[in-house]
């Protein structure tokens, strides 16, 4: 190679570094996961959604500026065909005039253990309610990423259950939310 | 009245198994029936709570009375005439059989559902497979049938000891009786 090629090779780097405006993330669905875990009478139920997506920005020093996830409420899996069939009532997701969730947040925190807080809106079954996601980010070979986090959503507080279910007697009010999504990067250039 | 079965009679704790199963089952299948017919509610749901600890118990009384019949010995049959007594002797196979069956299909069907269960509100009862939508249908079809065959060799049971209480007037319901 000349010098001359090392040196333009060199100064393209340079120029597209300089002009990187950040790094968009999108979420591989074949490698990512998000369950959800009621309680029946204090015990979990494990579902998984099998739609979903995830777009998480940084910008050129690698911080987060905005997290947007959306999930297909119908891909919902209990491992049960019959409760699969009950949430999609109007007592529950009302799935046909609610047919997706979103999740976004464009504020960041580090709260006092180290822990990154996506503070946000969580729009589901027509209600927007705040919520707040804690991440870990990890970084994978290959230019990909790993996102984990575990939260409690209220179900009271967008009416999932409504009804004779509403007390949280049986079916908790508090639902657990987890989450491990693999991350696939593309650079925003200006 | 002695602890233990002789050749002649029944001792009072097989006869208080007896009878307490007898009770349990006599609530059990219309429980079952009744919280199968119902939409999914939180009562269907308390009612299928009641069905699953009342067949766990009945499940732990059959251990038991099996584990006494092993332990001890069982009276001698009062029917002389050969098929009667092979006859009842199958029917009291199947009923012993069936009083597997049912709580096992059933456990399944539960677990099979990726329903968690605490017997009487208390006490956790594992789950004995992982979620799976076509082993939970074959489970409860396993369980639906069993529930039938019980309740035909029921008839069988408690007719045969009607005829030998107000028609040959012999001893045998008398002698489960206190």
């Amino acid at each position: 190679m000349s010098k001359v090629t090392i040196s333009i090779t060199a100064l393209f780097c340079l120029l597209n570094t300089a002009f990187v405006w950040g790094t968009d993330w999108q979420s591989s669905p074949t490698d990512s996961h998000l369950y959800f875990a009621p309680s029946y009478e204090g015990m979990p139920i494990n579902g998984h959604f099998k739609q979903f997506s995830v777009s998480y920005q940084t910008d050129q020093q690698s911080q987060p500026s905005r997290l947007k996830v959306k999930v297909a409420i119908a891909s919902a899996d209990m491992g049960n065909s019959d409760i699969n069939e009950a949430i999609r009532a109007v007592d529950w997701f009302n799935i046909a005039n609610f047919p997706e969730a979103i999740f976004i947040s464009e504020e960041f925190v580090t709260d006092t253990q180290g822990k990154l807080l996506a503070i946000g809106t969580l729009q589901l079954k027509g209600f927007v309610q705040p919520v707040t996601v804690p991440i870990s980010w990890q970084s994978l070979p290959g230019g990909k990423a790993k996102m984990t986090g575990e939260l409690l959503v209220g179900r009271n507080d967008f009416s999932i259950g409504s009804g004779e279910w509403a007390s949280g007697e049986q079916i908790g009010l508090a639902v657990k939310i987890w989450f491990d999504v693999v991350f696939i990067a593309s650079e925003i250039d200006l | 009245m002695p602890l233990e079965n002789t050749a002649q009679h029944w001792g009072w704790l097989s006869k208080t198994l007896h009878w307490l199963t007898a009770l349990l089952i006599f609530v059990q299948i219309p429980l079952g029936f009744y919280a199968e017919s119902l939409k999914l509610s939180p009562l269907k749901m308390d009612v299928f709570v009641w069905h699953k600890s009342l067949g766990m118990l009945v499940f732990m009384l059959l251990i038991l009375r099996l584990l006494w019949r092993i332990k001890g010995t069982i009276p001698e049959a009062l029917e002389s005439k050969r098929v009667q007594a092979g006859l009842a002797r199958a029917a009291h196979g199947l009923l012993y059989g069936l009083m597997v069956l049912l709580p096992i299909s059933g456990w399944i069907t539960s677990s099979a559902a990726n329903i968690p269960v605490k017997l009487f509100w208390l006490i956790p009862l594992p789950a004995l497979v992982g979620p799976d939508d076509a082993l939970k249908s074959l489970a409860a079809e396993v369980h639906e049938i069993s529930v039938f065959v019980l309740l035909l060799i029921l008839i069988l049971h408690i007719g045969a000891a009607l005829r030998h209480h107000l028609m040959l007037r012999d001893n045998v319901l008398r002698r489960m009786w206190f």
